[in-house]
């Protein structure tokens, strides 16, 4: 098993190179010159010298990718272009803010796909499924924003506004800085929508494989054993039928958590959250190429995090892996 | 039912008008996989009701200057933010631009860019599978690894960063810049698809018979390879559209996408989300649209996965 982890977690150093190296001749690439964002269009030439120097602009472009890749490594991630702040910095305070939004949104899919897909496996074509299965197919059509904003104009606009429609309150403890609104119950308010906003378009994906592969998996000889045992229907489902069936329900969640990464953006964006995400789209509109770098870093390299501990979980759930 | 089938023919193109042929000439043998599959295709409801939506939209986005009841871009300062009503049935925008007529030109963008991204990948992912697949070695290994480099980004990501390096335009450009970003991320999901089918497929004894006869390789991924990995094929790239379409509508939402006049459903949903408080409507049916659109479309993907291919349910 520590070998497992161990082989894994080197297996991805490559991969994160590999990001960096794309990261930065994407932003090379960029049309207009970060000097005009620097110095406004007034500038003379030495100004102009003057700051392609500072910031390094004036070297080749792979030499320019080394200083960057060297300082990156040491946890110099850059200034902000416009701002002067230190990029690590901001990233990392943007962080907490997202990953309390991804990992609640996955709870809030768990929550209404296991379930669901139990109950339409079980009962294959009647009501219940039917409705279980139309209900993802919506789910899974509607986009992220459009979700957000039907929750908007239901609980922001209607029912007398009682939920928060943009701004965020800070879990204690998380405040990044000295003035900011901290409280859990805030903090719930404020992240309830979103959450069920990115949530939900995962929920439908879960309970359509899970429902797909449930079907599979309690068709097979070892859950009818289980049953002439004489176990009851409880732990025969959830024991021996939902944790196979979930294997290959992992596999599709580890393809959907690009998707995943997007939606946080976009309901950021829509809610007005102080995560990555709308931290990401503001440096875009900005043209803060440290940022945006920043920005892209840790997106990338979250969503390989990710997908490792979702290849982790495999060994949870089926330990044939952790022997191979 | 008549209308199921059209669809097919939308979809399918030619590859449906052989099932007239085999079955004329088959006669009394079983009929072709392929008028299996279309029977199996008309016979499920979700899979017609798909394809119905999926028709009338290509009919709204082809003739949405005949059907649109004002431009989509002229605005009227007199008459901002209108309710709906007879003359503006959707409502008017902040600039007092018809509604309506920007949901049904919206369309136009939406289906050009889920239609032509996908295809774009296709053209590209497809051949890219099979000569990995089918040739193996160091040719597979560099077209793996660079399916493995775009697969290390989340995909909204690349997207965003190929539309920062492209610079998002209005108009026919704008479109295309769009494609482009799109067809990029999506290659991979093509070229894997292929290679795996050819990978299992260049065993089969025989491939090994076209090639002891002489056969030249081209011809032998025109005529037994591809025909073999087909179903998939079609059935991702219907399923394929839906994404590029929500793709597309979050890029436009998060500004990235065709830039306005042009309309857009994404951009206008996040125009107007300003403006919910006191005119709710305009978010809404841009959002609807989005909605009504990839639904169609998954519907019918569904069906037609369920038809041409019961392994992949």
């Amino acid at each position: 098993m520590r070998v497992y982890i161990l082989k894994r977690l080197i297996q991805i150093v490559p991969t994160i190179i590999m990001i960096t190296f794309v990261v930065f001749l994407m932003m090379q690439s960029i049309p207009g010159d970060p000097v005009v964002a620097l110095l406004g269009d007034a500038y003379t030439e030495e100004d102009a010298v003057r700051a392609r120097e500072a910031y390094g602009l004036d070297q080749p472009v792979v030499v320019q990718y080394g200083i960057w890749l060297g300082k990156l490594v040491q946890g110099d991630w850059g200034a902000s272009i416009l701002t002067g702040r230190p990029v690590l910095e901001d990233v990392l305070v943007r962080l907490p803010v997202t990953l309390e939004l991804i990992v609640l949104s996955m709870g809030i899919a768990l929550v209404i796909a296991i379930p669901a897909a139990i109950i339409g496996a079980l009962r294959q074509n009647t009501w219940a499924d039917y409705t279980a299965t139309s209900v993802a197919m919506i789910g899974v059509s509607i986009p992220e924003f459009f979700v957000g904003v039907l929750l908007l104009l239901a609980f922001s606009i209607g029912l007398d506004g009682i939920l928060p429609s943009s701004g965020w309150v800070y879990l204690p403890g998380t405040c990044p800085n000295m003035v900011c609104g901290v409280s859990f119950w805030g903090n719930m308010q404020h992240v309830l929508m979103p959450a069920v906003a990115l949530g939900i378009g995962r929920a439908a994906i879960l309970t359509r494989l899970l429902r797909a592969s449930m079907l599979e998996v309690i068709r097979t000889e070892y859950v009818t054993t289980a049953r002439a045992k004489g176990l009851s229907e409880r732990p025969v489902v959830l024991k021996h039928a939902l944790k196979n069936a979930l294997i290959p329900a992992v596999t599709v969640m580890g393809l959907q958590v690009g998707f995943l990464i997007g939606g946080a953006i976009v309901v950021e964006t829509l809610f007005a959250m102080p995560g990555l995400g709308t931290f990401g789209i503001d440096a875009i509109i900005a043209r803060d190429y440290q940022q945006v770098q920043g920005f892209a870093l840790i997106t990338a390299i979250a969503f390989v995090v990710i997908n490792l501990l979702v290849d982790l979980t495999y060994t949870f759930l089926d330990p044939r892996i952790r022997y191979a | 039912m008549a209308n199921g089938t059209e669809s097919v023919r939308t979809v399918v193109g030619d590859a449906v008008l052989p099932v007239g042929i085999a079955v004329a000439e088959g006669g009394e043998r079983s009929e072709s996989p392929l008028a299996q599959a279309v029977r199996r295709l008309r016979k499920s409801t979700t899979a017609v009701i798909g394809g119905l939506v999926v028709v009338i939209l290509l009919v709204v986005a082809l003739f949405a200057d005949v059907l649109a009841p004002q431009s989509p871009i002229a605005s009227d300062q007199t008459q901002t933010f209108a309710r709906p009503s007879a003359e503006h049935p959707l409502g008017t925008d902040q600039l007092g631009r018809d509604m309506l007529s920007r949901v049904i030109h919206g369309t136009r963008i939406s289906l050009a860019v889920g239609v032509s991204s996908v295809m774009l990948a296709l053209f590209l992912g497809v051949p890219l599978g099979l000569i990995g697949g089918y040739y193996g070695g160091r040719t597979d290994a560099v077209i793996m690894r660079l399916m493995d480099l775009i697969l290390a980004f989340p995909i909204y990501l690349l997207a965003i960063i190929l539309m920062i390096m492209f610079a998002p335009t209005a108009g026919p450009i704008g479109t295309m810049k769009v494609v482009g970003a799109i067809a990029i991320v999506r290659i991979p999901i093509y070229a894997r698809l292929v290679r795996g089918s050819v990978l299992s497929i260049r065993e089969k004894e025989y491939i090994e018979a076209c090639r002891a006869l002489g056969v030249g390789d081209p011809a032998i991924f025109a005529r037994h390879v591809l025909p073999n990995c087909l179903a998939p094929i079609i059935v991702t790239t219907t399923l394929g559209i839906a994404t590029a379409i929500i793709v597309e509508a979050t890029l436009s939402f998060l500004g990235l996408g065709t830039q306005p006049p042009t309309p857009s459903w994404g951009w206008d949903l996040k125009a107007n989300v300003a403006f919910i408080q006191a005119n709710p409507w305009l978010s809404l049916f841009p959002g609807l649209a989005i909605f009504v659109t990839v639904l169609g479309f998954n519907l019918f993907g569904d069906g037609l996965r369920d038809a041409l291919d019961p392994r992949l349910k």
